[in-house]
């Protein structure tokens, strides 16, 4: 039986209309997401097939339908949130800081806010400083948020079911660059737990820790180097909060080497919380210093060759997780 | 001309040497020959000597530290010289960070040009104090006082004076007065033994920031589990750091198995020690060195074993004709390194070394005595013993025990032997064998005197005798040269007169 592909983006499509069919008080709320079937094309059609009730155009105000999501599922709806670009949760930050997170522990439990803000990451599309960040710490950072960060097109599709299933609010961050991506999906229902790191690729010398966009990047240089005989264990935690620090912390004491490599800014960074969870729970077992790689701690250039220089990429990693080797 | 003060070399096999203690603070006035710092080598504590007079400066080596052979630890400037030190400001020192202005960010630049009072408020900023650590001298000595730490200015005088760092004063108050510098002074006293012993090795071991060796996380636990010493060990990582690689695999003794009935259910061996294992016991640096090398010795050079009873009657008249005539408290042993230089000078091919697969040769004549120490064994050296009287022999050898037994032994002190004398007749010990000391060729082992029965003339008689064992490293010295020098000594204990032939 051959395997299926979807694009990233069709799998987040297919994952969010089988959840709409699955169940009617899922609804889908954003800029552009009906008729225009948003600009990345990844909802096209979903309007067609669930109307404008359930897939809902709004004026261009992200603080309004970010407040309108958070209230309609404190009322028992289970809202998806489309934030076009990452750079703007920064105008829903009182919604979902303020109110999502702290709803069902103000309340003493009596009040869920099952929703899911769906958002994106990344940079070098050339849409300069505004809309490349990749601004996952932010949330991360919040007590009573989930953030999940689809690796590929399976974990796009199988992430997203589990958002929208979780009674948690969620934010789950989309690369943008990876929407064309071609990748296998299984046909039908499956979901990926939230706090299950994946070993993409097993390895003795290094454990090379990357989320979202940096994964493949990683697994490029993984081949790399294993050119020069290195062995490099590549872990995806899929999710940086709940983050599975057993899987990290064991393959760390594994290779006594970690890397980090993460498409947000690198200070105060997620490969800042990572690299300090190895570092504590495998500190016995390393053998070098955890480092960390993020993005260039700039506002994102809008000169693609600047630009490309602030990601981390297939050579620079390998340069890294090599100097750690010292091979 | 500045003179450098460097880490000493000792021995042949020493790559390191750590620093135990500072007697000098940067910017004292030394004089050369003067002991400014407690080393400790491979072997032993020594002290060590001002290679010049002048101002101590750059002082780059910290207390704790294990410093690299030949590196430079610190300069002793001409007095004439502007030293850069304000020594007569007490403890709010600019000292020698301050002639490291260069190196400082615009910052400092401009805070340099304050006044005094300025400049000590000055350096409570940030800048100031990373940039101190990117000077030449690096924290922890004990002059250094800090200006964030709250002390009164005659605490911190009196700091200065006893080298103290007031880093290390704690008191309930957090501000630190005189007593409380005098009272962490006599306390330092009461904790460290004369030769830096088990308790300044603790304090390094207990990772002050002084004694931090850089090393991995997981080297550190891999040499803690196989009871290796990192100081030990040369670390291939960023700055020398140690990594796993660098610590050696433990050394596992496989078990002698007598023979097992053949089952095939797995065996549950126990510990050789029974019950749950034995105390462990730390060891110091003289300890795990002696180990270290008596394991080279004995697995690298093959031994070969020559035994001979001498009669020690005439010896013993010359031991009492000598006290006599010396005014000295003069030993067997004395008489010994005499004689034993005496046939060296004879057979000079006993002192050699094999080295990279040829024989080296030792022209003089410096012979080392095997000191039992608390924590091991030293071997201070009576160098061209061939060339001094016995009195002359016992007034040096009084000195070297005395001072190895409270660890102030110099690099001199241990530095050239080409021979050992083991004696261990004092403990009742008829013979025994001893294990040649590296890189020498040959170590003499020597029983008690006892009365025993030998042959006189064809009759039992009864004389004092006593049994030499000449261990010899086969591939420096064979057996018939062994031969020879024991059957040249042994005639020369048993007629000391042959000594004027």
């Amino acid at each position: 039986m051959s395997e299926r592909e979807l694009t990233y983006g069709e799998a987040v499509k297919e994952a969010i209309a089988e959840e709409m069919r699955r169940d009617p008080r899922v609804f889908l709320i954003g800029e552009d997401v009906a008729e225009a079937g948003h600009p990345f094309k990844t909802l096209v059609g979903l309007v067609q097939e669930f109307g404008t009730e359930r897939v809902i155009d709004t004026p261009i105000s992200e603080p309004g339908y970010a407040g309108i999501g958070v209230g309609a599922a404190m009322t028992g709806m289970r809202p998806v949130v489309d934030v076009m670009f990452g750079d703007f949760i920064t105008l829903t930050m009182d919604q979902m800081v303020n109110q999502a997170a702290k709803a069902h522990y103000m309340s003493g439990g009596k009040i869920k806010v099952p929703i899911v803000f769906r958002t994106t990451l990344g940079a070098t599309r050339r849409s300069a400083a505004q809309h490349s960040q990749s601004l996952h710490a932010w949330v991360s950072h919040i007590p009573g948020l989930k953030v999940a960060l689809p690796s590929g097109p399976y974990e796009a599709k199988g992430l997203m079911k589990t958002a929208i299933r979780d009674d948690s609010p969620v934010v789950i961050f989309e690369d943008k660059m990876m929407y064309r991506v071609k990748g296998p999906v299984p046909e039908g229902d499956y979901t990926i737990p939230f706090g299950v790191a994946e070993v993409k690729r097993a390895g003795r010398d290094i454990t090379i820790v990357a989320t979202s966009s940096m994964v493949p990047v990683s697994l490029g240089a993984a081949k790399l180097l294993e050119e020069v005989g290195i062995s490099a264990e590549v872990i995806d935690p899929r999710t940086t909060w709940p983050l599975d620090k057993e899987t990290l912390i064991n393959s760390a004491k594994k290779t006594s080497r970690a890397l980090v490599v993460d498409e947000g800014y690198e200070r105060y960074g997620v490969t800042a919380e990572i690299a300090s969870v190895i570092a504590e729970g495998a500190f016995y077992y390393l053998d070098a210093p955890v480092k960390r790689m993020g993005a260039m701690d700039v506002p994102v250039p809008f000169s693609p060759v600047l630009e490309d220089l602030t990601v981390p990429s297939e050579q620079t990693v390998f340069e890294a997780a090599r100097a750690l080797c010292r091979k | 001309m500045p003179a450098n003060v460097i880490m000493p070399a000792l021995e042949l096999a020493q790559e390191t040497g750590k620093l135990l203690r500072w007697m000098k603070a940067p910017g004292d006035t030394v004089r050369k020959g003067e002991a400014i710092a407690e080393i400790e080598t491979d072997k032993v504590t020594v002290e060590l000597e001002a290679p010049a007079s002048g101002i101590l400066q750059q002082v780059t080596a910290q207390e704790g530290d294990v410093v690299p052979v030949g590196q430079t630890i610190a300069i002793i400037a001409d007095s004439a010289s502007p030293a850069p030190a304000d020594t007569g400001r007490g403890a709010t020192t600019l000292s020698p960070q301050g002639s490291s202005s260069a190196t400082l960010s615009p910052q400092e630049n401009s805070s340099a040009t304050l006044s005094p009072q300025e400049n000590s408020s000055a350096t409570l900023s940030p800048q100031e104090n990373s940039s101190a650590t990117l000077s030449p001298l690096g924290r922890g000595q004990g002059e250094r006082s800090d200006t964030r730490i709250k002390a009164s200015p005659l605490a911190r005088k009196v700091a200065q004076e006893h080298g103290v760092d007031l880093a290390h004063v704690r008191t309930a108050t957090g501000k630190i007065e005189k007593a409380d510098v005098l009272a962490h002074v006599e306390s330092r006293r009461a904790a460290v033994p004369a030769n830096g012993g088990p308790a300044d090795r603790a304090a390094v071991a207990a990772g002050t920031p002084g004694g931090t060796i850089a090393a991995s996380p997981k080297a550190r636990r891999l040499a803690a589990e196989r009871g290796i010493d990192l100081r030990a060990l040369k670390g291939s990582g960023p700055a020398g750091a140690v990594l796993a690689i660098d610590v050696p695999e433990a050394v596992v003794t496989p078990p002698v198995i007598a023979p097992v009935p053949s089952v095939s259910e797995p065996l549950t061996l126990p510990s050789p020690w029974g019950g749950e294992g034995g105390m462990e016991e730390k060891v110091g640096t003289v300890w795990r060195v002696m180990a270290e090398r008596m394991t080279a010795s004995w697995t690298s050079a093959p031994h070969f074993f020559l035994v001979r009873e001498v009669n020690v009657a005439r010896l013993g008249a010359w031991l009492a004709r000598a006290r006599t005539q010396s005014g000295v408290r003069v030993t067997y042993t004395d008489l010994l390194i005499k004689l034993v230089a005496a046939a060296i000078a004879r057979h000079p091919r006993v002192a050699a070394s094999w080295k990279d697969g040829a024989i080296e040769r030792h022209p003089d004549v410096n012979v080392g005595l095997a000191v039992a120490l608390e924590d091991g064994l030293v071997v201070p050296v009576i160098h061209k013993a061939d060339t001094l009287g016995v009195r002359e022999i016992a007034m040096r050898r009084e000195d070297l025990v005395a001072r190895a037994q409270a660890g102030k032994l110099r690099p001199a002190d241990i530095q050239g032997g080409v021979f050992t004398i083991s004696n261990l007749g004092m403990y009742g010990v008829d013979a025994f064998s001893a294990i040649v000391n590296p890189p020498q060729a040959a170590i003499l082992a020597v029983g008690r005197i006892a009365d025993r029965v030998i042959p006189v003339d064809g009759h039992p008689a009864v004389q004092p005798t006593m049994v030499l064992t000449l261990s010899c490293d086969h591939r420096a010295l064979d057996g018939a040269r062994g031969a020879q020098f024991l059957g040249a000594l042994a005639d020369l204990i048993e007629e000391p007169l042959t000594l004027l032939v």
